[in-house]
């Protein structure tokens, strides 16, 4: 090699070989994750292959989506993004190479530490975790973005305890709609379990709280240490959260009825919210009960949103401890 | 989706040097005038707004894929790949990026024919060559060459807001605004940041309707050289505008273009061009 390549800036992609793949962990929204080592510095990666699904669609609009939005958004919560890779074209790959989105190495995901049940967790570190899964969502928020996958497995904490939100395969820009020009998003985002009421009943033109009602079950995850509610469909999700949340109706939920599936789907009358009453054998501090109330709000315009859950005694304690 | 320009990739790594950009440029420079070359940037770019008028896209998506076409092009001689084909997957790419969404694939190749056939003939006699699998292979060496930077900073958005604190004449926004639309046939996009160009626009557009406008651009406390510098290459544009009958001249300067190896239709293609000189 010669000494004066290192001072040339070449745009163009780095060779993927340049990572050593070491195992497979897991399984993105469009493509496999790898850890991987950097073979000259040794740093730690995750390495994810990005799949070319729907040929027609060419490069996908979701991996194009995750690469801008991770590119923009440089924030100490949210998973940091080092490059993009590619492997080389071969006759072997039809000269069609594959890209591979590399970001810094986690050792946890929030799913893996509540399932092992030798990992406890206090208050005060349940604390830290909602506080960073906060400031990484209100981050986002004001530079309208949604995640629309929030989930436990989504959440990275690094070996130093600071929380990452990962996956960004769902997350796309918004803007507030005015009345005579609603949003028409999909609305077969977030994985079922942390989908909130609006998404079930259909709703095309939602915002930031959406991601809101997620951090509501990863919240509540974090004492329960399983998710707070495992529907099997969306009918029997939308029951679940009847069953938490109180029935749905337009006493609680001005609007609700022109929603595209109200009145298409069976929905429970007469249930009482019990929110509080459900999570208190879990949960023993009041601040924390009552700010799972304002997250797991069925109006998604009374769900708290992030700067006002950040400002909530709940979080307000935190600041004073961690002085 | 705001973020923040000088984070951005488009700042730290798409601001080029002239004289790199120069530099880059010597292969094709061999072959073609750099009057020649530029004009078949206007060309290209041209190519792009007709079909991206025809395709119903917004301004904003179709600045985006004409300034990543000028990225490909400032990497890479002409006849790495046939502009013709970088155009549309410029396109294709520019709105799926801007959240335009996907067009379909018969859509887009139709669009083309149809640009080319009623637009473009006098420098395309043939019917448009290319299919989908080119553009959608296409699209893997544009964003390798562009390293996945997607994220692009116009100067519309800042023209809009220096526009709300001048308080000037409404007859000068979208008079400023058609400068920058124009400013996309010059190289200023690569070159400065949007801000500075946004500033040169305006200058130019009081220029035109005759306000004085130095007293607030002292005030806005940026480096009057560079939006001098920006507002001559503009103006440079014009200035050739003034003289040169693209429908006229721009068959023969395509001819001499650098053009890949292996093009689908090698023969038939010199054929067409041998043909559109003859008619003249």
């Amino acid at each position: 090699m010669q000494r004066e390549d290192h001072n040339i800036h070449y745009p163009f992609c780095q060779d993927s070989s340049k990572y050593e793949k070491l195992c497979k962990i897991g399984q993105g929204t469009f493509g496999e994750v790898f850890k991987a080592r950097d073979r000259n510095t040794k740093r730690l990666v995750a390495m994810k292959k990005i799949l070319m699904e729907n040929e027609k669609e060419g490069f996908p609009i979701t991996a194009l989506r995750e690469i801008k939005i991770l590119q923009l958004l440089k924030h100490d919560n949210v998973l940091n993004l080092v490059e993009i890779c590619r492997s080389k074209a071969t006759p072997y790959n039809r000269y069609k190479s594959t890209f591979y989105m590399i970001s810094d190495f986690c050792e946890h995901d929030l799913a893996g530490l509540l399932s092992n049940t030798n990992v406890k967790f206090n208050l005060g570190e349940i604390k830290k975790i909602v506080q960073q899964l906060l400031n990484g969502l209100y981050f986002l928020h004001s530079n309208k973005i949604l995640h629309r996958d929030m989930k436990a497995a989504n959440i990275l904490i690094t070996k130093n305890g600071v929380l990452k939100l990962a996956d960004f395969g769902l997350a796309r820009s918004f803007s507030l709609s005015n009345k005579g020009n609603p949003n028409r998003y999909t609305n077969r985002v977030v994985t079922l379990w942390y989908r909130p009421p609006e998404l079930l009943l259909g709703e095309r033109d939602y915002g930031p709280g959406i991601d809101m009602w997620g951090v509501g079950c990863i919240m509540a995850e974090m004492w329960t240490r399983t998710p707070i509610m495992q529907g099997r469909t969306e009918q029997h999700q939308l029951q679940l959260i009847s069953q938490l949340c109180g029935s749905i109706t337009k006493e609680v939920w001005p609007n609700v009825e022109k929603l595209p599936l109200w009145g298409k789907i069976d929905l429970i009358s007469g249930q009482r919210r019990k929110v509080k009453d459900r999570l208190n054998c879990y949960v023993k501090d009041q601040y924390a009960l009552e700010m799972l109330d304002r997250l797991l709000t069925i109006d998604p315009t009374k769900r708290i949103d992030a700067d006002t859950a950040l400002n909530h005694d709940f979080s307000g304690l935190i600041q004073c401890q961690s002085i | 989706m705001a973020g923040n320009f000088w984070q951005s990739s488009h700042f730290q790594q798409w601001v080029l040097d002239p004289p790199e950009l120069f530099k880059n440029r010597q292969a094709d420079l061999n072959v073609l005038t750099e009057d020649g070359y530029q004009k078949i940037m206007i060309f290209f770019a041209n190519f792009i707004q007709s079909l991206g008028e025809q395709l119903k896209l917004r301004q904003q998506v179709i600045a985006t894929a004409t300034i990543y076409f000028k990225r490909f092009y400032s990497r890479n001689s002409l006849k790495c790949i046939d502009p013709w084909l970088m155009a549309p997957t410029c396109v294709f790419l520019a709105s799926k990026v801007e959240e335009f969404g996907v067009i379909s694939n018969t859509r887009l190749i139709s669009t083309c024919q149809a640009v080319v056939k009623n637009k473009f003939s006098h420098a395309h006699p043939l019917e448009y060559p290319y299919r989908i699998n080119l553009v959608l292979e296409c699209e893997f060496y544009l964003l390798e060459m562009m390293d996945c930077c997607l994220v692009l900073y116009h100067p519309y958005r800042p023209l809009t807001e220096y526009f709300k604190e001048l308080q000037q004449d409404e007859s000068l926004f979208p008079l400023a605004w058609r400068i920058v639309n124009d400013s996309l046939r010059t190289d200023v996009c690569l070159t400065y940041p949007p801000y500075l160009i946004s500033l040169a626009c305006l200058h130019i557009a009081c220029v035109i309707q005759q306000k004085d406008l130095r007293q607030w651009l002292a005030e806005c406390n940026v480096d009057m050289d560079k939006i001098l510098e920006i507002s001559r290459q503009i103006l440079a544009l014009y200035e050739l505008w003034k003289s040169y009958d693209e429908k006229k001249e721009i068959a023969a300067i395509l001819e001499k273009m650098p053009k890949p190896n292996t093009s689908p239709t090698p023969t038939s293609a010199q054929d067409g061009s041998q043909q559109s000189q003859s008619v003249q």
